[in-house]
């Protein structure tokens, strides 16, 4: 696959899976809100900026943390490179250009998704800005639903999945970072608004018949096998797919397993303060070394020349 | 739905529709279709508006979905636009279409023996049928090509022949687009487009399909690659990027051949040899469906600041490890200057008379011609040797004194640059923008030269939507139709 492509492809998929966990992110702020026992709601949104590592951005253009001017922030401010308006351009600019390499069907949705953010009013959003993050999640839903549906299972579907799932490995490291220090602490609310955060209410739920206890939302989230987005889940599915691209043992195949053994035998204890910040500290350095062993791996223009590499490429 | 029902249904285009002074493809006469155009006249008719226009509807939202569209250029915001699409369809009876075909097959097979000629002895020249001094004159003559020899003679892989009728009805070649000529994927999404929304009108007529279009054209592009490939070749298509006019079609044709789409920075050349770079490497690349322009190919030989090419690539393809399609160069065979020349290419190569009539075509090289395009600019249609697109001509009867004095000017200044043809009166078939009314269009098959030449039966119907223009061009404001060519 060419080099342009696959880089393409790859951010194409973090971008969408990037506009679809701010989009989750707002909205649960939102409903948390709604809740009379929160003391405090500028901490609250506060908090929301500083998972996403905007807060420094934000207060450079608004005064105060409103619930308008962090929507407005998050969703289409120019100044944000992140917003979902921003991310689901993005994702189409870039699969635009490799549209030859999927399906007519994924380009469909995205546009789709496109069109309906990019003609988004905002004072309508900001009335009602429920259903509209609904709908941003649920085309990112469609897309990787219909991605799956539709696209042969090859190096471009795998790295739409390596872009999709360390993006929401870095998302969930990110949120679980943000109340690390306090989480066994957290009342059942907050820790409910926490997995709501990172989509995971439900399917904790129905592992855990136990009360929402901090140190088992953490397990959840970082460790479980089975659920889409825990970190361990989002990091064994960027190793196969690694595994996939490149039969060698490359340096992103490395790290990946690094980061794989790290969670998957990470100790009970480490889960707890004061152990949880620290590991989760190293996750996102893993994550983030990750993130830049692909770009060398596989998209910067490698060339190599003259000589026998090209010759033995020749020959296949 | 009673009160949509309760419109007489074949009152909207069938009583009302005005055919007008000119040749029109559907109607005799107002009410009175042609008799290959009666079957869907009548089932037109059975819709009423509201039914039309629901169709009509979702045909340009599947296109908006789709991101079907085109770039304009020299705008800055909503540069992506979709190519405005008319449902209702050219009709080519079987027996016409088959002169067509052979006419253009006619046509091509002498173009590519033209150029074959032109770039090794042109023996044309010294036997005197066409000045030396036109070709070697031409903008799109191309000095390096000289003694190059691509695989198997052929110079257009891919040619676009603009197909106009008069107001006898009479079918009349007006260019030879021989460089890279776009159009095909919207003749394949036309026609996938109407499929959708008129399934029931297929059924009752026996319209010859063109689907396999892509595939005719990857055979051509395999089928050309060098001697010196070996095993699985690669074929690729060459784009400028994403920002491209035609950036849909180079993709859509791509997935459809299921080849690689690379841009110049995909590509990198050494020691003669094409490569592309891969998540894996380097890898060879044998044939590759150009659709940049000449003058960007190689910064190395042509234009120095482009950066859509790639810098070696000429001294590959004259090394014969690469095949470029269309070959660098054939822009002189249609060259508007070189045009008229063509029938007598026909009788020279192929020994054959011209099957398709073509425009009468005054020259500014030619004195007496000269004055006469001076004396009748008011009548005549002026354009430049080199253009396309629409862009740059003056149209004689709608034009202002202004206009014509500068052009006057023009002409004077560099007589080499320009070409002057009647004002013909293309044929007109009926559109519908808000209601039916009647549009000039004319008609761009695609003819395909590998080991044999061929013509995927029907093409690209162009249509003038703003009334009255004569100008098709989708630059220019035009839109499209489906063809239809009938096997009875």
């Amino acid at each position: 696959m060419l080099s342009r492509v696959a880089e393409s492809l790859y951010w194409t998929a973090r971008s969408i899976e990037r506009a679809e966990n701010t989009s989750r992110l707002v909205g649960v702020s939102f409903h948390g809100l709604l809740d009379a026992r929160v003391s405090d709601p500028k901490q609250e949104w506060r908090d929301l900026l500083r998972a996403m590592g905007r807060d420094d951005l934000f207060r450079e253009h608004f005064a105060e943390y409103t619930p308008n001017a962090v929507t407005e922030f998050l969703l289409w401010h120019p100044s944000n490179p992140d917003t979902v308006t921003a991310c689901v351009a993005r994702a189409r600019e870039n699969l635009r250009g490799v549209r030859e390499q999927i399906s007519s069907e994924m380009w469909e949705h995205l546009n789709r998704l496109h069109l309906l953010v990019a003609r988004a009013r905002p004072s309508r959003v900001l009335q009602a800005p429920h259903e509209f993050l609904v709908r941003v999640r649920e085309g990112s839903h469609a897309f990787q639903g219909v991605t799956k549906a539709t696209l042969s299972q090859g190096e471009a579907y795998e790295f739409l999945e390596l872009g999709a799932h360390l993006e929401r490995a870095d998302a969930t490291t990110r949120v679980l970072l943000t109340s690390a220090p306090t989480l066994v602490a957290q009342p059942v609310d907050r820790l409910s608004s926490l997995l709501r955060s990172c989509g995971g209410f439900e399917a904790f739920r129905r592992h855990e018949s136990q009360e929402v206890q901090g140190q088992l939302v953490a397990q959840f989230l970082l460790l479980d096998r089975s659920f889409p987005r825990s970190v361990l889940f989002c990091a064994e599915r960027c190793l196969e797919a690694v595994q996939v691209i490149s039969g060698d043992s490359e340096q992103p195949e490395r790290s990946l397993g690094m980061l794989v053994a790290r969670l998957a035998f990470a100790d009970v204890s480490q889960l707890e303060a004061p152990n949880l910040g620290p590991l989760l500290d190293e996750v996102l350095t893993g994550v983030h070394a990750v993130g830049s062993e692909l770009s060398g791996a596989y998209f910067a223009t490698r060339v190599v020349l003259p000589g026998p590499y090209a010759q033995q490429q020749q020959q296949q | 739905m009673v009160d949509t029902a309760a419109i007489p249904p074949s009152r909207p285009l069938g009583e009302t529709y005005d055919p007008g002074a000119f040749y029109d493809e559907m109607f005799e006469a107002t009410g009175k279709p042609r008799l290959h155009y009666q079957a869907l006249a009548e089932e037109l008719g059975r819709l009423s508006f509201e039914e039309f226009e629901e169709r009509r509807r979702a045909v340009e939202l599947s296109f908006v979905n789709q991101g079907i569209g085109f770039t304009v250029y020299g705008q800055e915001e909503g540069i992506e636009r979709i190519f405005p699409f008319d449902l209702i369809p050219r009709v080519i009876p079987g027996p016409e279409w088959d002169l067509l075909e052979r006419g253009l097959l006619q046509r091509v097979r002498a173009l590519n023996l033209f150029l074959n000629d032109v770039y090794r002895e042109q023996r044309i020249v010294r036997d005197g049928k066409i000045p030396g001094e036109l070709l070697f004159g031409a903008r799109h003559f191309m000095r390096e090509m000289i003694g190059v020899d691509p695989p198997g003679g052929v110079y257009a892989h891919v040619t676009g022949v603009d197909v106009i009728r008069d107001d006898q009805g009479v079918y009349l070649v007006l260019e030879d687009n021989l460089r890279v000529p776009s159009g095909a994927s919207y003749m394949l999404e036309n026609r996938a487009a109407m499929k959708r929304t008129f399934s029931q009108l297929f059924e009752r007529h026996g319209v010859a399909g063109i689907d396999h279009y892509p595939q005719e054209l990857l055979a051509v592009l395999n089928a050309v690659a060098p001697a010196s490939a070996r095993g699985d070749l690669t074929v690729v298509l060459l784009t400028p990027g994403v920002h491209n006019s035609a950036y849909f079609e180079h993709s859509f044709l791509a997935r459809q051949m299921g080849i690689e789409l690379v841009e110049g920075s995909d590509l990198v050349c050494h020691e003669d040899v094409v490569y592309m770079r891969t998540t894996r490497g380097l890898q060879r690349v044998d044939v590759i469906y150009r659709r940049i322009d000449d003058d960007f190919l190689d910064p190395l030989i042509f234009r120095r600041e482009s950066l859509l090419g790639a810098a070696g690539l000429f001294n590959a393809y004259r090394a014969g490890n690469v095949t470029i399609a269309n070959a660098p160069g054939t822009g002189v065979a249609d060259d508007k200057a070189v045009y008229p020349y063509v029938p007598e290419m026909i009788r020279y190569y192929l020994s054959e008379e011209p099957l398709l009539p073509q425009v009468k075509t005054f020259l500014g090289t030619d004195e007496s011609e000269l004055a006469y395009i001076l004396e009748h600019l008011e009548e005549l249609v002026v354009k430049t040797v080199d253009g396309s697109g629409g862009y740059g001509m003056l149209i004689g009867p709608v034009s202002t004194a202004k206009e014509r004095a500068s052009f006057k000017r023009r002409i004077k200044a560099a007589p080499r640059e320009f070409i002057a043809q009647p004002t013909i009166a293309l044929s007109r078939l009926p559109i519908y923008v808000d209601e039916f009314r009647p549009a000039h269009i004319d008609l761009r098959p695609f003819v395909l030269s590998g080991r044999i030449t061929s013509v995927v039966p029907g093409g690209l119907t162009r249509a003038a939507m703003e009334a009255g223009s004569l100008v098709v061009n989708s630059s220019q404001g035009g839109g499209s139709k489906d063809t239809w060519v009938l096997r009875d």
